[in-house]
């Protein structure tokens, strides 16, 4: 009795009960007491009276604007206990039924938790790298500044000088904060320990900008200068032991002392998540070396800015630079082509990856709904057995709805076991997944099955739930009641349209990946074609960053540097041994405008060309062709001269059409000709898709006036044991420095996978996605056909019977596949058509349009799917007259 | 019941505000009131009674109210008492005159018609 006020009660609003639920409750109680002293019919007539009264208000007060922003969520309890009876006994049906086709059951959740599972796996990758917002409060508010100059033969993107930063810091209104950043290695040495570690050294607005607070100690300040510096949680418990009493502590990081004064938290990273530490600087308007390019920028700007608004603002202050801060004439015509660049924060942090990794979603998407199509179709010809089985319920009263929910608890059973197996899959899966992704992508480490993988797997469970299942329950809740009067199974060739609009339509979207994963292919193998210039094979390279106190000045670092190159070429199996300031593919060079005799003042143009440093056998090592002239002797790249070797590009560049040998260039604000010695082919430094650079080369050492010393250049080594030769190079480092660090050891072989990783990646994975998507659409295919031929059996028994040949019967189910397989090719080479777009930057030297994929692909496509429709071809033409029609 | 518009009093909001002018009252108390004084005419279900009765709170006709007297000890929950605002009492004062007048017109429409025939 006592339950049954406060079952309705419970439908009001929460604040609504709060208030007058106690009164009502013991309203209802007293008049039910007073109506059953009348009798049980009074006692009834008041409980129903009152339960209707009760649910009109309940039900309007719920619309009542009063009680809504107190609403809590309150299920239709009642309703609720009805409906879940009638689905826990639907299910505990389909749970049986399923039971006793263990066959459907498999293959059913097996497709699907392969969709799944591929979909979940990929979702936490996606999830972790461009789902979680940036460790930076509000950071749609921070931008990426850069500049470029289009028109220029500057590069299409690059630093700005440090007078944009004081400009931009100064006068613009949009920008809040701003600080330059950067990231690089160098030596890190506590103690005995020393390493090369990544560091950034920003202005010491950074943390500011970037609204980054520490867990202890406090942040730079203007009068740190650069003696100080900020841990990442990751150096201080790695390099500190976790100490608490960090703060106030030295290091020596990047060539001084410095002091920590904070540590940052666990989940901080800036640019990227392997920086250790962060030193501080301060740009003063007061000496600043005009016109030097490189710094790249973080801002926060006021909310809500808009970013084209920005450029204009930022172009306008750059613009008043030449007359504030001077220069030369050609930086006055540079700042006249300067144009700001502004991008999200995030999409510079996160860039490479994002596209490749939403075609990857995108793909893994189609393959589930290819699956989908697969399962809907295996249902619909479990329904079609059961026709007459549903008849017999419909006719004996059941309600449509409840033939719907009987069907349709299959298909949730199914996508549940497939979600859950999915999820072991994608727990198995994602850590292999994750050894195979490109390096340097933020966060990926942190991929794996978080509570919002959880949803998404539920997600993409409940919608394969639904589209396998809704359609066939659907067409199942309409039997015919004549099948009444069949004795079995159907034996008219009737059409499935909508069966086959499954085949058509998983056909195409298989064919979207072929074609994308053949496009992907087409681009990998093109730019394996490409010649960089120097070869890969059995290259082996590293660096080494010695300290010792005799390496003072450029000279004692060659020596040092070339005394190490020559004993490492005494190891056995090393052919020769080079040096060079950045190795390709690994690290960018500088670059700067060069002059050449021509060049009446230093306001000349001259072309901009990249530049490095060289000694050892370089070129013969690297396979660097030599075109003409000669290179660097042994001596010449340690000794102090103003020779130089340049490139086939640079030569154009600088005398088109004229012999270079002899010729002499200098650099604007400097008195020191060098000479062209020899002309070697070009290389590809940055990666292979680049147009090769026009780059000089010059010896180790430079001309006698105190050059830079190249403290910690890049070694090459010829050598077949490139798997070797690593530790024996540490051993004889620790004899020739203990304290120098030995670091960045690749192959060449290992740099060039990794300069394509981002191509190889996708194409490895959407070719996975590809395949599983063309065997799901081949069986789908398969299944079909089969079943066609199943049903047609008395038919093609009948034709048999009157001298019909097996070739013809086989011809009549092939042409038929045939069909379907066509409407597909020409609806997938539509949809590919328009979807291959999104490869974009991915390919190379294919267009997304290639004529070739799309024939080949389309062509295996028609050729596996011909296969899927021969083989229940071969089994009608073998049909027994006798035996179909006596199975009638 | 009372979709009404605020100023207009339906006939139940006006014997719930009736029943608490000669001071605050408890929900049951409230509603045995009402079935009196409507003479039997009105006998509200616990749904509709509270929903005027939240109705005339937040339209300020009502509030909760202390007890009037030192409450007998109840094994039960304390109840809650409800009592008449300033507006309330003009409500109903209102409400009062215009049932009035429309009895005197009634009254005086019959008789009209009454004679008539």
């Amino acid at each position: 009795m006592s339950d049954f006020p406060a079952l309705f009660v419970r439908l009001f609003p929460p604040a609504f009960r709060t208030q007058f639920g106690g009164d009502m409750r013991d309203q209802i109680l007293r008049d039910a007491a007073l109506a059953s002293r009348r009798g049980v019919g009074a006692a009834l007539a008041f409980r129903v009276s009152t339960a209707i009264d009760l649910i009109r208000a309940a039900l309007a007060e719920r619309r009542n604007p009063t009680w809504k922003n107190l609403r809590l969520p309150s299920p239709d309890d009642q309703e609720r206990a009805t409906m879940s009876s009638a689905w826990i006994n639907d299910l505990r049906h389909a749970a049986y039924a399923l039971r006793r086709a263990p066959g459907f059951t498999a293959i059913t959740v097996i497709t699907l938790s392969l969709a799944i599972g591929a979909n979940v796996g990929i979702f936490s990758v996606v999830d972790a790298v461009l789902l979680n917002p940036l460790p930076f409060a509000n950071a749609d508010q921070l931008v990426y500044v850069a500049a470029s100059a289009p028109g220029s033969d500057f590069p299409a993107e690059f630093g700005v000088s440090s007078e944009f930063y004081v400009q931009y810091a100064e006068r613009s209104e949009l920008i809040e904060n701003i600080s330059t950043f950067n990231s690089f290695t160098s030596t890190l040495r506590l103690d005995d320990r020393i390493e090369r570690v990544r560091m950034s050294w920003p202005t010491w607005t950074l943390f500011d900008t970037l609204q980054a607070v520490p867990v202890m100690g406090r942040l730079p300040v203007p009068e740190d200068e650069d003696r100080v510096m900020v841990l990442s949680h990751t150096a201080w418990r790695t390099w500190f032991g976790s100490d608490p009493d960090v703060i106030g502590r030295t290091a020596h990081a990047s060539g001084e002392d410095r002091t920590v004064i904070g540590v940052m938290g666990p989940d901080f990273w800036f640019p990227n998540e392997g920086t250790l530490l962060w030193l501080s600087s301060v740009i003063r308007a007061e000496d600043l070396q005009i016109g030097r390019f490189g710094q790249r920028l973080v801002a926060r700007v006021a909310p809500g800015t808009d970013h084209d608004a920005l450029v204009d603002e930022l172009d306008a202050l750059a613009s008043q630079l030449p007359e504030r801060f001077g220069g030369s004439a050609n930086y006055a015509s540079f700042i006249e082509q300067h144009r700001a660049i502004v991008r999200p924060l995030r999409e510079r942090l996160l860039g490479d990856v994002t596209g490749p990794l939403w075609i990857l979603l995108g793909s893994v998407v189609i393959v589930l709904l290819i699956a989908c199509a697969n399962v809907a179709n295996l249902f619909t010809v479990r329904a079609d057995h059961r026709q007459r089985d549903l008849a017999v319920r419909r006719a004996l009263g059941a309600g449509r709805g409840a033939l719907v929910r009987s069907q349709m608890a299959e298909a949730l059973i199914i996508a549940g076991l497939a979600g859950v197996l999915a999820l072991l899959l994608a727990w198995l899966g994602v850590p292999s997944f994750l050894r195979a992704a490109p390096d340097g992508v933020p966060r990926i480490s942190q991929a794996g099955l978080s509570a919002s993988t959880l949803v998404f797997a539920a997600v993409a469970a409940a919608f394969a739930a639904v589209a396998c299942g809704l359609i066939p329950a659907l067409r199942a809740s309409a039997p015919r009641l004549t099948r009444l009067h069949e004795s079995g199974r159907g034996s008219t060739g009737e059409r499935h349209w909508g069966r086959d609009a499954l085949v058509v339509g998983q056909t195409a979207l298989a064919l979207v990946l072929l074609i994308g994963s053949g496009l992907l292919i087409r681009s990998f193998w093109q730019l394996r074609q490409v010649d960089p210039g120097y070869d890969t094979q059995d290259i082996f390279t590293f660096q080494i960053a010695p300290t010792d106190e005799h390496l003072v000045d450029a000279a004692t670092f060659a020596r040092f540097h070339a005394d190490f190159a020559a004993r490492i070429a005494t190891m056995p199996g090393v052919v020769s041994v080079g040096l060079v300031e950045n190795v390709p593919l690994n690290e960018n060079v500088s670059s700067a405008r060069f002059l050449t005799e021509d060049a009446q003042s230093d306001d000349d143009d001259g072309p901009h060309l990249s530049y490095t440093w060289t000694a050892g056998d370089y070129f013969d090592t690297m396979g660097i062709e030599l075109l003409r002239g000669r290179v660097f002797t042994a001596d010449e790249s340690i000794s102090p001269n103003a020779n130089l070797v340049i490139s086939e590009t640079a030569a154009n560049a600088l005398w088109p059409g004229e012999d270079p040998l002899g010729r002499q260039l200098r650099a604007p604000g400097s008195e020191i000709w060098r000479t062209v010695v020899g002309v070697v082919e070009d290389t590809m430094q940055n990666g292979f898709r680049d147009d090769p650079l026009g780059l000089l080369y010059l010896p180790f050492v430079g001309t006698a006036e105190g050059t830079r010393a190249l403290t910690s250049p890049a070694y090459v080594v010829k050598t077949a044991r490139t798997d070797t030769i690593g530790a024996e190079i540490r051993a004889a480092a620790r004899e020739v420095s203990p304290t120098a660090p030995v670091y960045r050891m690749f192959t060449m072989e290992g740099l060039a996978a990794a300069s394509m990783v981002d191509l190889s990646f996708t194409m490895v994975t959407l070719a996975i996605a590809s395949s599983l998507a063309l065997i799901l659409g081949a069986i789908g295919l398969f299944g079909v056909l089969s079943y066609v031929v199943a049903q047609r059996t008395r038919e093609i028994g009948v034709r048999m019977a009157l001298g019909a040949e097996a070739t013809r019967v086989r011809r009549m189910v092939v042409v038929q596949g045939a069909r379907l397989l066509a409407l597909g090719v020409v609806l997938g080479v539509a949809a590919a058509a328009a979807a291959t777009r999104v490869l974009g930057s991915l390919l190379f030297e294919v267009r997304p349009a290639d004529v070739p994929t799309f024939v080949g692909m389309s062509a295996t496509m028609l050729l596996i799917g011909l296969l899927a429709s021969y083989l229940p071809a071969r089994r009608a033409s073998s049909v027994d007259p006798i035996e179909s029609l006596r199975n009638e | 019941m009372s979709e009404s518009t605020p100023g207009h009093v339906s006939n139940l909001e006006y014997h719930v505000l009736l029943a608490m002018a000669d001071g605050p009252l408890y929900g049951y108390g409230i509603k045995s009131a009402v079935e009196t004084e409507s003479s039997g005419a009105l006998m509200p279900r616990a749904g509709s009674l509270y929903r005027v009765l939240a109705r005339l709170i937040t339209s300020g006709l009502v509030v909760e109210a202390e007890a009037p007297e030192p409450e007998s000890p109840h094994p039960g929950r304390a109840r809650k008492y409800y009592g008449l605002t300033e507006p309330g009492r003009s409500a109903l004062a209102a409400e009062a005159r215009r049932m009035r007048e429309t009895a005197a017109l009634a009254e005086e429409r019959l008789g009209t018609v009454r004679s008539a025939r």
